[in-house]
């Protein structure tokens, strides 16, 4: 009962801070997913739907990134734009932008390796047919992703998971900053190590209650689209 | 005209084709026969140029001017079928007379606002041919049209087959495992084996007078 009124309370109180955590968790885990659905699903359909030379190469390099683990990324990062970094001029170092540039870093991969997985199972067919027709070339990938689009979903879906879940590659080059780069998982980390226990489930609950919004918006959205 | 001119196709060390040379004619229909693995679909995936050869050469066929190619198993988007078969059609007041004329033709004209994916194997191979056909070809290659239809769909695609022959004066090129088939629809035979062209004819010298052993020895099987 004290744990959801402790939910309850966060979601509603006066808190504003919690509010604040909600918002730059949502910004920073929109804003990654979109951009590495941008570069990972056209990356992906062009790995997958293609045979070129280098390509075995280009799949183990893509499966490897899957295992980066998020202290690397965020380490990487870190290097990139700190003040001696060769990115350390745009200072964006502890700001949510950051946080994006490591989360990209992280998803990119995941999307591009679970698209090309899918486009690749039935790529030959796709493309003979395709080349059947008289489509060639680069018009063959708005084919690619008019086909699969209800599965891309489902891979955007996957990916801004991983994105809202992540904490330490945020928690480096985020930092953590009250009301400016704390997002829930840092906090949940954080209040666990202050000893508040009841608070971080609380956070912990209220990152699923999010996360299930999401997913509902986006069943729809994936039901509009495959009766579409 | 499209002319093969000592083709070879390898896969790593495996012969797939070895045509030293094979002539195609406008206003022909070309039945290609043989056993699983005779290079059948090889040769028809030549001429479409989706595989390389090792050596040789093909002249007359340009692929930019109305060729089209008909996969085993064609794949069918999974978006409707009237979008399935406009793929390649301008985007005009026509355009959804023109495929629902073409689905109609293929039996499947009750199917427009379905999905492609949820079609079974032959409606998929009529859908196939409905694509090819909604737009005005010179070349058909056909890689075993009707081997998942069911006799009335393999009925009605022999029939539209005819009727764009008959219309255009064309050029089909088709692979088939019923040698019935090549009969009703071949003007010559070809027979192919272990990636070779065994015998060439008119499907009743071939089928009633095989000249070669291995023509005979596949024909033995010929059960109606």
């Amino acid at each position: 009962m004290e744990l959801i009124n402790s939910i309850f309370e966060l979601l509603f109180g006066t808190d504003p801070e919690l509010r604040q955590i909600i918002a730059v968790t949502l910004r920073m885990s929109l804003f990654s997913t979109l951009f590495s659905s941008l570069i990972g699903i056209p990356a992906g359909v062009l790995l997958g739907a293609n045979d070129f030379r280098g390509k075995p190469f280009l799949t183990r390099l893509v499966n490897t990134l899957l295992g980066l683990p998020p202290v690397v990324a965020g380490l990487l990062v870190l290097l990139l734009l700190s003040r001696s970094g060769p990115l350390g001029s745009f200072r964006l170092l502890y700001t949510v932008e950051a946080m994006v540039i490591a989360q990209v870093l992280l998803i990119t991969p995941f999307i591009s390796a679970m698209t090309a997985n899918l486009v690749g199972v039935n790529a030959k067919v796709i493309n003979e047919t395709l080349v059947g027709v008289g489509i060639h070339g680069p018009k063959r990938l708005k084919y690619f992703l008019l086909d699969f689009r209800v599965p891309f979903i489902s891979i955007i879906l996957a990916g801004f998971g991983r994105s809202i879940a992540e904490v330490g590659a945020v928690q480096m080059v985020g930092g953590n900053v009250q009301f400016k780069t704390r997002v829930m998982t840092t906090a949940i980390m954080m209040q666990t190590n202050m000893g508040r226990f009841d608070f971080a489930i609380a956070l912990g609950v209220t990152l699923l209650l999010i996360s299930f919004l999401v997913n509902s918006i986006v069943n729809r959205i994936q039901k509009a689209v495959s009766d579409d | 005209m499209i002319e093969l001119k000592n083709v070879l196709v390898k896969a790593k060390d495996r012969l797939i084709l070895d045509v030293p040379g094979l002539r195609f004619e406008r206003g022909k229909r070309y039945g290609i026969i043989g056993e699983n693995g005779s290079g059948k679909t090889t040769l028809l995936r030549v001429l479409m140029g989706t595989v390389k050869t090792s050596q040789g050469s093909i002249e007359g066929l340009n692929l930019d001017h109305k060729v089209g190619y008909l996969p085993q198993s064609p794949y069918a988007f999974s978006f409707s079928v009237l979008r399935n078969v406009s793929m390649t059609l301008e985007n005009d007041q026509e355009r959804d007379e023109l495929v629902l004329e073409a689905l109609q033709k293929v039996g499947l004209g009750s199917l427009i606002h379905s999905r492609g994916s949820t079609l079974s194997g032959g409606e998929k191979q009529r859908l196939g041919l409905a694509r090819l056909l909604a737009v005005p070809k010179e070349v058909l290659l056909l890689d075993e049209p009707t081997s998942a239809t069911d006799i009335r769909g393999t009925d009605i695609v022999e029939a539209l087959l005819q009727e764009w022959f008959e219309k255009t004066k064309g050029m089909l090129i088709f692979t088939t495992h019923a040698p019935a088939q090549a009969l009703r629809m071949a003007d010559e035979v070809i027979f192919l084996e272990d990636g070779r062209v065994i015998e060439i004819g008119s499907p009743q010298d071939l089928f009633n007078h095989p000249q070669e052993a291995e023509t005979q020895a596949f024909l033995s099987h010929w059960v109606i």
